[in-house]
């Protein structure tokens, strides 16, 4: 290991002497599961000896370049990097030459330190760096699985996405993890924009239900950037994806999106903060959530207009749906500004199924349990209306168990 | 074909439907008239199946009970209501909808299901019957649509379900004479010897368009006159005074049609 990687994480270690994890009096944190939390073992980074068999059937199928990390490791064998396309440089974070080190890892980012990001920096060595310096047509994949094993049930990889001046990709992250024994990932990933670069970011988050997962998101944007942030927080025990996106260039825009869909215990949790510290950005955060049987929604979406962040445009809207008298979700709204001639909206909204529309589809004859799930569907799908890749759109609705229309 | 006997209508302490007796023959088509608050809508959901109302009385289609099944099951056994307020749902594309409804009450039936290329061309010819563009085909239901688009959507759902009774509640409402025009053909179209039709309104103007084999009008919750469709035209001269009588002036005839 080089040197700045060297005292980027020796840093990182000292701070986990004194490590305290979050409790139910962080905010951030409060809906998290404590206990569970507590019982993540994580280490350096090994391979596993583990035979994961067929990736290709619980990932979607993208044409193009792939890395894949599993437990914080590059699987050369699963990843295709052989003929990458002009102006895209793709590797592992690892064997990464030096002088790459600085930028990709010692960013100073509005950085807010939990426990569990000292932890992915002290031993999240492993990952993914991409950077893009050109307009790449094919979709780049980053797969990261976690492998509870022995040792240590718990992974921590890093992904680092450096878009040069006026370039522009598409970046999926899946999120699996292998076997049904407990443990989970911890993932971050740290995005840069120069300006006038636009990034297509997806994260597909489909751990197994008993595992978790703590994402974190750092984005930085220089002036006349656009960053597309899409999540779809399907998997985990505790599933938990943050953003924190920081509009620091004049002009530059971010739009953030997500559906969180629960099934049984799940908890799913979306940790939104957009910073606005330069002129005439604009920001908008729109997330929808489906929870059913006695799974719990988090949506905690923050928008923060610092001083001279004048002529900010920001809006925030997460809708949920819940399915059942035992499924909860806490929805927060945040707004703090700071700046003049500024217009930010916001909206949330909790309901159930419509019982006016239910029975429109059950006079036609669709029978009360297809019709519900046709309401549901449709309420979900209008996350996709956008999405350009046939491929990720069946993957979701095949995931979420429906007919795509 | 229809046979209403003694209905009877309520929702908590409030009595709407107060024994309403009714038959329609196969083929015919009764338009039903009566001023704001005198039950026409609550008579369509009573038939359609409806959640919330107490319901008493009898109902039978070709002889089999309608009032023990649940709404998709009457729309299997061939009921389809056209509704005043059609439900906008965003999300769910109409023609995966139409299919979905179509095959729904195909397999109620024990019928094959009807592929979707199939399917296409039927809905296709049904839009072209009510003059609507082939990409409503593509958005959701409902969604956005004008209150013209509402309804003629209405009409092309009957002409793809193709069913033995339908109910029209208040089809005429929020519509401009060309699309009145529009809707009243499609509706026509439609008409048969195997198809009975209720066509509620508050206007003869309707009526003009649809011409009924029978008109009733239904005051506080009860049939009060029938007739053919000169007594349409008699309601538009005169209003529904006539028929409301002094014992129900404490009734909720509030607002005049509008």
């Amino acid at each position: 290991m080089n040197q700045a990687a060297l005292a980027f994480r020796s840093a990182a270690l000292e701070q986990m002497a004194s490590l305290t994890l979050p409790t139910k009096r962080d905010e951030a944190w409060r809906y998290a599961p404590h206990k569970a939390l507590g019982q993540l073992t994580f280490g350096p980074a090994t391979a596993t000896d583990a035979v994961l068999g067929d990736i290709d059937s619980q990932i979607p199928h993208i044409d193009g370049p792939r890395i894949v990390i599993v437990n914080g490791v590059v699987d050369s064998a699963q990843s295709q990097l052989d003929t990458l396309p002009a102006g895209v440089k793709l590797v592992s974070l690892a064997g990464m030459p030096a002088d790459l080190v600085e930028s990709a890892l010692d960013r100073q980012h509005d950085t807010i330190d939990d426990a569990f990001s000292i932890i992915n920096r002290a031993y999240g060595e492993g990952g993914a760096l991409l950077m893009v310096d050109g307009r790449p047509a094919e979709t780049i994949h980053i797969v990261d699985i976690a492998v509870p094993d022995v040792s240590q049930n718990a992974s921590a990889s890093r992904v680092v996405i450096a878009m040069e001046a006026e370039s522009s990709a598409t970046v999926v992250e899946t999120r699996i993890g292998h076997s049904d024994a407990f443990g989970g990932s911890n993932v971050r990933t740290e995005i840069s924009l120069a300006a006038d670069a636009s990034l297509e970011h997806m994260i597909l988050q489909d751990l197994p239900t008993t595992q978790i997962h703590l994402g974190r998101v750092d984005v930085m944007q220089e002036a006349g950037s656009t960053l597309r942030a899409r999540l779809f927080n399907l998997g985990s025990d505790y599933g938990r994806v943050a953003y924190h996106v920081h509009l620091d260039g004049e002009g530059a825009h971010a739009d953030l999106s997500g559906l969180y869909f629960g099934f049984g215990t799940q908890t799913l949790d979306q940790q939104i903060t957009v910073v606005h510290s330069a002129k005439n950005c604009t920001s908008r955060q729109s997330y929808r959530g489906v929870l059913d049987d006695s799974s719990t929604g988090i949506w905690n979406g923050g928008v923060d207009v610092r001083p001279g962040a004048d002529g900010t445009d920001s809006e925030q809207s997460n809708d949920n749906l819940l399915l059942s008298r035992k499924a909860e979700v806490n929805t927060m709204p945040r707004l703090e500004i700071l700046a003049d001639e500024v217009s930010c909206q916001h909206g949330a909204t909790v309901g159930q199924l419509d019982d006016a529309a239910l029975y429109y589809l059950r006079s036609r004859g669709i029978p009360n349990e297809e019709a519900s799930r046709l309401l549901i569907n449709g309420f979900a799908d209008q996350m996709m209306d956008d999405l350009e890749s046939d491929a990720i759109r069946s993957w979701i609705t095949e995931r979420l168990g429906h007919d795509d229309a | 074909m229809l046979h209403v006997e003694n209905l009877t209508a309520s929702i908590g302490d409030t009595s709407i439907l107060k024994g309403l007796n009714l038959d329609v023959g196969a083929g015919e088509i009764h338009a039903i008239m009566g001023p704001n608050g005198s039950g026409k809508s609550t008579l369509a959901h009573a038939l359609a199946g409806r959640d919330g109302y107490e319901i008493g009385g009898t109902v039978t289609l070709d002889g089999v009970d309608l009032l023990e099944m649940v709404p998709e099951d009457r729309a299997a056994a061939g009921v389809f209501m056209g509704f005043q307020y059609p439900v906008e749902i965003p999300g769910v594309n109409n023609m995966y909808f139409l299919r979905t409804a179509l095959n729904s009450v195909r397999r109620a039936r024990g019928d094959e299901q009807i592929g979707a290329s199939d399917f296409l061309k039927g809905a296709q010819d049904a839009m072209d019957l009510v003059e609507m563009n082939h990409d409503f085909l593509y958005r959701s239901v409902n969604a956005g649509f004008s209150g013209g688009e509402k309804k003629r959507n209405e009409i092309l759902q009957m002409a793809v379900m193709q069913p033995k009774l339908a109910v029209l509640d208040e089809t005429d409402s929020g519509l401009d004479i060309d699309a009145l025009r529009v809707v009243a053909a499609g509706v026509n179209s439609l008409r048969g010897p195997d198809r009975s039709m209720i066509v509620i309104t508050h206007y003869q103007r309707l009526l003009d368009y649809i011409k009924p084999d029978f008109v009733h009008v239904l005051v506080d919750g009860k049939i009060v006159k029938s007739g053919d469709h000169t007594l349409a035209l008699h309601l538009e001269d005169h209003g529904y005074a006539d028929f409301v009588n002094h014992d129900l002036d404490d009734a909720p005839l509030t607002g005049a049609p509008a």
